[in-house]
C-alpha cells in the first residue's frame, strides 16, 4: 500500500529526490512551520440548502440550481460556481445538527464546541493550545466590519482569562492608539514602564499570579503591536491583490487575515455578516454567496501558492443553518438540526463530503455530527490532542467535550 | 400561616438557623459561621484579616465607586479606635456619593449598556440616572424599585426615567422575557424560547411564555411632539407556543415561574381601552399585563426574586456571585455556598429588601474583610471566597479613581464652591446639607473622563463581574492623548501638592496614598528619592515625578480591587 506522502514527500519524487528525502525526513530537514487557524464565520447562518447542501427540485428546494464539482459525483449550489471547481480540495460535513437555532447561543456553542458556559471559543483555546515561548503577536485576532450585533463577539476567552481574548479589528482600521503620541520623550517612557513592572512583581509576590500576569500580558501584546503596526497596513497591498480579493469587507478582511498570519498570528477569524435571511433568503444568498465565493477561492489558492494551506486548518462556519421550510416572506429562519461545515488545509482530507441529510433535507440521514465532534476535529487537525485536559487555577476542565469524538473520515 | 412566613420559614431551615435565632444572631455573623464551617469542610485555610489600607480601599470602591483621597486614607490608617471599620462603612453608606455610586451600579445592572435601536430615543441619562440616585439616596426598598420600573410606561411625571429599562431594550417582547428573567429573577430562559431546554430540567418552554405573556403586547412609542419615547400596550393578543422538538404546543395566560396564571378580566367590548393605540397615539389599556407583572413579580414567594438581589449584592462586594453566572441559576449549577445565599435572601425578606442595610451586613462581615494575599501563597477556589479576588475596575469606578488619583475631583468641588461662595452666598449653606449639589457637581465632571468609560465598557448585555483586562486597554493607558490629558503635570492636580513638597519621604508617602491608597514600603520611598535627585523646583520635582505616577497607574495593584 502507497504510504501517505506529505505535499513536500510527493514534490521531492516527483523531482527525483525521493532517495534524499528517505534520508532525511521533512521534519528534520527544516522545522516544521507552527501550526495556524483561520476561521471564516458566516454569521447569522448560511443556507446549507444554497451552499453545501442543495436540494434543487424538491418542496423546500429553492429555486437555484445544483452545479458540478471538481469531485465527482458531488453537486453544490449554483451560488457557488468557484468553489465548485476547488471541492477536490475541501471536506464539508453536510450532516451537522447543533439543535441550536439562536444567534447569541449558537454562536458561543459552535465556537466553544458545547453549550456549557465559560470555555475559550476556537480561536482563544488554539492560541493557548499552540502558544510558543517567545510568542508576543496576539494568540488570536478577529476581523470584521462595524455591525451592531453584539453577540458576534460573544465568549472568546472564557476562563483562559483576558490574554487569550480576541484582539478586534473592526472595519479593517488596526486597533487604536498604536501609536505613542508626540512630545514624550523616550527615558519618560522608560521610566514609566519600568515602574509599572516593579511595581508589578512586588505585587505578584503576595497576590494571586494569573490576573496580575494576565493584565501584564496586555502590556507586552500593546508593544508587540506598536512595533509591527505595519502587518494592518492593506496600503501595501497591490491594488490587483485588492481587486482579486473584492472591495467589500469581507474581501479585505480575508486579505488582512491572509497578511496576519503570514505575520505570525496563530489564530484569525474573519467575520462575514447578513446571512440572517428570514426575507428574501434568495435575494440575500445570491449577494452573499457572490462575495463569499471568490473571495473564498482566492484566499485558498494564495494560501496554497505561498505554502501556508499545508500548516493552515481553514473552517467555514456559522451558528447554524436554515429551515428547509420557507416562510411567507420568502425567507429562511434560524434551524440547527441539519446542516454543513467546510473545512480545508492542514490536517483535513482532501475532497471528502461526510454524512447526508435526507432528500428535503429535515434531518440528518448518516453519520450525524454535534458540536462537540466538529471542535475535536478541529484540534486533531492541529495536531492537539483533544482529549487533553487544561489546569489552570486549581481547575481541571477537559479541552474538548468528552463525550464527543473527532470526525475521523475528514482527518488526513 | 400566610405564603410569606412559610417562604421565610423554609429559607430559614436551608440557611440552618431557626427564625428566633436568625433574628437574634447579626447578618455579617451567621455568614462568616456559615463560611468557616464550609471552609473546614473542604480543608481550606482562609486568608488573614486585610490590613488597614486595603480594607480602605476596597469598601471606598465598593461603597462609593472610587479610591479614597490621601487626606482620608490618612486619617483611617492613624485612626487608633477599635470600631473605626464598621465606623467606616456607616460614613461611607451616609455619603451622597453612595447614592450616586449605587445609580451608576444599578444602571448597568438593570440597562446592560444597552440603547435603544434609535440612539437618540433613549430616556435622557439624567432623568433616569436621577430616578436611580433619588431611590438609593432614599434607601428604597428592592421591591418598590423593581414594581416602580417594570409598571412604568414613562408617563408617571414624577419619575420619567423609570422606564427605561423597557425603552434600553427597545420594549420588544422576547429581549424583555429573557430580560426580565435575567435581570430580576436571575435565570436565563433563552432556550427555552423554542423548546424545554436540553440543559437544565427546570427550564420550561412554558416559564419562558407565561413570562412572555405579561410583556407580549408592549411596543415602543416615540412622541415626536414631547421627544419623548414611551411604552404603548395593547389590549389584545393571546400567546401560544410549539416546541421545536416535539412539536407539542401550549396556550398561556402570564404567569410566573411556578406560579399561577393570571388571567384577563372580562371587559365589555369597545372598552379595553383608555387610549386605543394608533400612529399618532400610545395604547393605553384598561386592563394591563405590565401593571399586573409589576404588582405580581417583586414578591418574596417569587422564586428568584429574593435570591437574585442577595447574589447581585454579594457579587458587588466580592466580584463574583454566590451563584455564578449571576443569570444561571439553576439545579445543576447550585450556589456554592447555599445557606449563606439563603441566609442573605431570609434577612432582605426580613427587612423588606433594605439593600443598604444588606450592604452594610456583608461589608462588617470577616469574609469581606479577609486580605487578598494568598494564604501560605497557596490560591483557594475563586468560588470559596478565602481571600479577596482580584477584580479589575469596572469603568466607572475606573473613571473616578483616575481623577480621584489625579486631585481632579477634590479641585472641581472646591472650585464650584468657590464659585457658588461668590455669586449665591446666602444659598452656600442649604445647598450643602442638600447632597444634589454634589450630584450636579459628579455630572459636569463627567465630560473629563467619557473617553475612559468608552474606551473600556464591555459590550452590551455584560455584567461587570466579567470584565477583564484586553490589549485595547493597555493601548489606550499607553497612548491615548485623552489619558494623556488626564495625567499631565498640570495646575489644580495632585502634582501642585506633589511638587511642593520638598521631602522625599514625605512625598514619597503622600504620592503612594493618594495613587495605592497605601503607605510606601522602604524601598519605594527610596526610588522616589532617587527621582528626585538634582530636582529644585516645584516644577523639577513634578515632571521628574511623572514617568512614576504614570506607571503606578499602570500597575495591577491599581487596575484591579483587590
Amino acid at each position: 500500500m502507497q504510504p501517505n506522502l506529505t505535499r513536500r514527500q510527493a514534490i521531492a519524487r516527483t523531482l527525483g529526490l525521493a532517495g534524499a528525502a528517505a534520508m532525511a525526513p521533512p521534519a528534520l530537514a527544516a522545522s516544521p512551520h507552527r501550526k495556524q487557524l483561520l476561521v471564516l464565520f458566516l454569521s447569522g447562518g448560511a443556507s446549507q440548502l444554497e451552499t453545501w447542501d442543495p436540494k434543487p427540485g424538491t418542496k423546500f428546494g429553492g429555486p437555484f440550481r445544483a452545479i458540478n464539482t471538481s469531485l465527482d459525483g458531488v453537486r453544490i449550489g449554483e451560488l457557488l460556481p468557484r468553489t465548485a471547481k476547488i471541492m477536490h480540495k475541501l471536506a464539508v460535513v453536510r450532516s451537522v445538527n447543533s439543535n441550536l437555532p439562536d444567534h447569541e447561543k449558537g454562536h458561543y456553542a459552535i465556537q466553544a464546541g458545547r453549550l456549557a458556559p465559560g470555555y475559550p471559543v476556537l480561536g482563544s483555546a488554539v492560541a493557548k493550545l499552540l502558544e510558543q515561548p517567545g510568542d508576543v503577536l496576539p494568540g488570536y485576532i478577529t476581523l470584521r466590519r462595524d455591525g451592531p450585533k453584539a453577540y458576534t463577539d460573544t465568549g472568546d476567552a472564557g476562563f483562559l482569562g483576558a490574554k487569550y481574548e480576541g484582539v478586534r479589528v473592526i472595519n479593517g482600521l488596526p486597533p487604536e492608539n498604536l501609536i505613542v503620541p508626540a512630545g514624550i520623550n523616550a527615558a519618560a517612557l522608560q521610566t514609566r514602564d519600568a515602574a509599572r513592572r516593579a511595581a508589578d512583581e512586588r505585587f505578584l509576590r503576595t497576590h494571586a499570579k494569573a490576573p496580575i500576569n494576565g493584565y501584564g500580558t496586555t502590556f507586552d501584546q500593546a508593544r508587540a503591536l506598536m512595533q509591527r503596526r505595519e502587518i494592518f497596513d492593506l496600503k501595501a497591498e497591490s491594488p490587483k491583490d485588492i481587486e482579486r480579493y473584492g472591495r467589500h469587507d469581507f474581501g479585505q478582511n480575508c486579505m488582512l487575515a491572509r497578511r496576519l498570519l503570514e505575520a505570525g498570528v496563530p489564530c484569525v477569524r474573519v467575520v462575514h455578516f447578513d446571512w440572517d435571511a428570514h426575507q428574501d433568503n434568495f435575494y440575500w444568498h445570491q449577494m452573499r454567496c457572490a462575495e463569499f465565493d471568490r473571495t473564498f477561492v482566492t484566499l485558498l489558492d494564495d494560501l496554497e501558492q505561498r505554502g501556508m494551506l499545508e500548516h493552515t486548518l481553514v473552517v467555514v462556519t456559522g451558528e447554524m443553518g436554515r429551515t428547509p421550510q420557507i416562510n411567507n416572506f420568502g425567507g429562511r429562519d434560524h434551524w440547527g438540526r441539519a446542516w454543513s461545515v467546510a473545512m480545508a488545509g492542514c490536517g483535513i482530507k482532501q475532497g471528502v463530503v461526510h454524512g447526508m441529510t435526507n432528500d428535503l433535507g429535515t434531518e440528518v440521514k448518516e453519520d450525524e455530527v454535534g458540536i462537540g465532534d466538529l471542535f475535536h476535529t478541529y484540534l486533531t487537525a492541529l495536531g492537539i490532542d483533544s482529549s487533553a485536559d487544561y489546569h489552570l487555577n486549581g481547575q481541571t476542565n477537559p479541552v474538548a467535550d468528552p463525550a464527543a469524538r473527532p470526525i475521523k473520515a475528514v482527518l488526513a | 400561616m400566610n405564603r410569606n412566613s412559610r417562604f421565610l420559614k423554609l429559607l430559614s431551615l436551608l440557611a440552618g438557623t431557626s427564625l428566633s435565632a436568625g433574628e437574634a444572631v447579626p447578618l455579617h455573623e451567621q455568614i462568616d459561621g456559615l463560611m468557616t464551617k464550609d471552609w473546614a469542610a473542604a480543608k481550606i485555610t482562609p486568608a488573614v484579616t486585610s490590613t488597614d489600607a486595603d480594607f480602605f480601599r476596597r469598601l471606598n470602591l465598593d461603597l462609593n465607586g472610587v479610591i479614597p483621597t490621601p487626606a482620608e486614607t490618612k486619617a483611617f490608617l492613624d485612626d487608633r479606635r477599635t470600631d473605626k471599620r464598621p465606623r467606616a462603612i456607616d460614613a461611607l453608606l451616609a455619603r451622597p456619593e453612595y447614592a450616586l455610586h449605587m445609580a451608576r451600579v444599578f444602571d448597568v445592572l438593570l440597562a446592560e449598556r444597552r440603547l435603544p435601536a434609535v440612539k437618540s430615543y433613549d430616556v435622557a441619562a439624567t432623568a433616569w440616572r436621577g430616578y436611580l440616585a433619588e431611590s438609593f439616596a432614599a434607601n428604597k426598598p428592592w421591591d418598590v424599585m423593581a414594581r416602580e420600573i417594570l409598571a412604568s410606561d414613562g408617563s408617571d411625571e414624577s419619575q420619567p426615567g423609570a422606564v427605561k429599562f423597557y425603552i434600553a431594550r427597545d420594549a420588544e417582547p422576547h429581549q424583555l422575557t429573557r430580560d426580565v428573567a435575567r435581570v430580576f429573577l436571575g435565570t436565563d430562559l433563552q432556550c427555552a424560547q423554542c423548546h424545554d431546554d436540553p440543559r437544565f430540567d427546570d427550564y420550561k418552554q412554558a416559564d419562558y411564555f407565561g413570562i412572555y405573556a405579561f410583556v407580549s403586547r408592549l411596543s415602543f412609542f416615540r412622541d415626536n411632539k414631547l421627544n419623548r419615547s414611551f411604552v404603548g400596550e395593547k389590549a389584545v393578543g393571546d400567546v401560544t407556543f410549539t416546541s421545536v422538538f416535539t412539536t407539542k404546543q401550549g396556550k398561556t395566560d402570564p404567569r410566573l415561574p411556578g406560579g399561577k396564571m393570571f388571567a384577563d378580566p372580562k371587559l365589555e367590548k369597545g372598552k379595553e381601552y383608555v387610549t386605543a393605540p394608533s400612529n399618532s397615539a400610545r395604547g393605553v389599556p384598561v386592563y394591563s399585563r405590565r401593571k399586573q407583572l409589576a404588582e405580581q413579580m417583586p414578591r418574596a414567594e417569587t422564586p428568584g426574586f429574593s435570591r437574585n438581589l442577595g447574589n447581585r449584592l454579594w457579587a458587588l462586594m466580592f466580584g463574583r456571585g454566590l451563584v455564578h453566572p449571576l443569570d444561571l441559576h439553576h439545579a445543576k449549577n447550585p450556589p456554592s455556598h447555599p445557606a449563606v445565599l439563603a441566609a442573605i435572601e431570609q434577612w432582605l425578606v426580613q427587612h423588606r429588601y433594605d439593600i443598604k442595610g444588606c450592604l452594610r451586613e456583608i461589608a462588617l462581615s470577616r469574609c469581606y474583610q479577609l486580605s487578598s494575599e494568598l494564604p501560605g501563597g497557596v490560591e483557594p477556589p475563586v468560588d470559596a471566597f478565602a481571600v479577596s479576588a482580584m477584580r479589575a475596575l469596572t469603568p466607572e469606578q475606573l473613571r473616578w479613581s483616575l481623577l480621584q488619583a489625579m486631585g481632579r475631583m477634590d479641585t472641581h468641588f472646591l472650585r464650584t464652591l468657590e464659585q457658588l461662595k461668590k455669586t449665591k452666598p446666602a444659598e452656600v449653606e442649604t445647598k450643602l446639607k442638600d447632597w444634589h449639589w454634589k450630584k450636579d457637581g459628579y455630572e459636569l465632571l463627567e465630560k473629563q473622563s467619557s473617553a475612559v468609560i468608552a474606551a473600556f465598557s464591555p459590550l452590551p448585555g455584560t455584567d461587570d463581574s466579567k470584565i477583564d483586562p484586553v490589549v485595547d486597554h493597555a493601548l489606550f493607558l499607553l497612548n491615548s492623548p485623552k489619558i494623556i490629558e488626564l495625567i499631565k503635570v498640570a495646575p489644580g492636580t495632585s502634582f501642585d501638592r506633589w511638587g511642593a513638597l520638598s521631602d522625599p519621604a514625605a512625598l514619597a508617602e503622600d504620592l503612594y496614598l493618594s495613587l495605592l491608597n497605601r503607605r510606601p514600603i522602604a524601598q519605594e520611598t527610596e526610588e522616589v528619592t532617587g527621582l528626585m535627585k538634582s530636582t529644585k523646583t516645584p516644577k523639577e520635582r513634578a515632571e521628574a515625578l511623572q514617568p512614576l505616577v504614570w506607571g503606578l497607574l499602570l500597575s495591577a495593584e491599581f487596575r484591579f480591587n483587590h
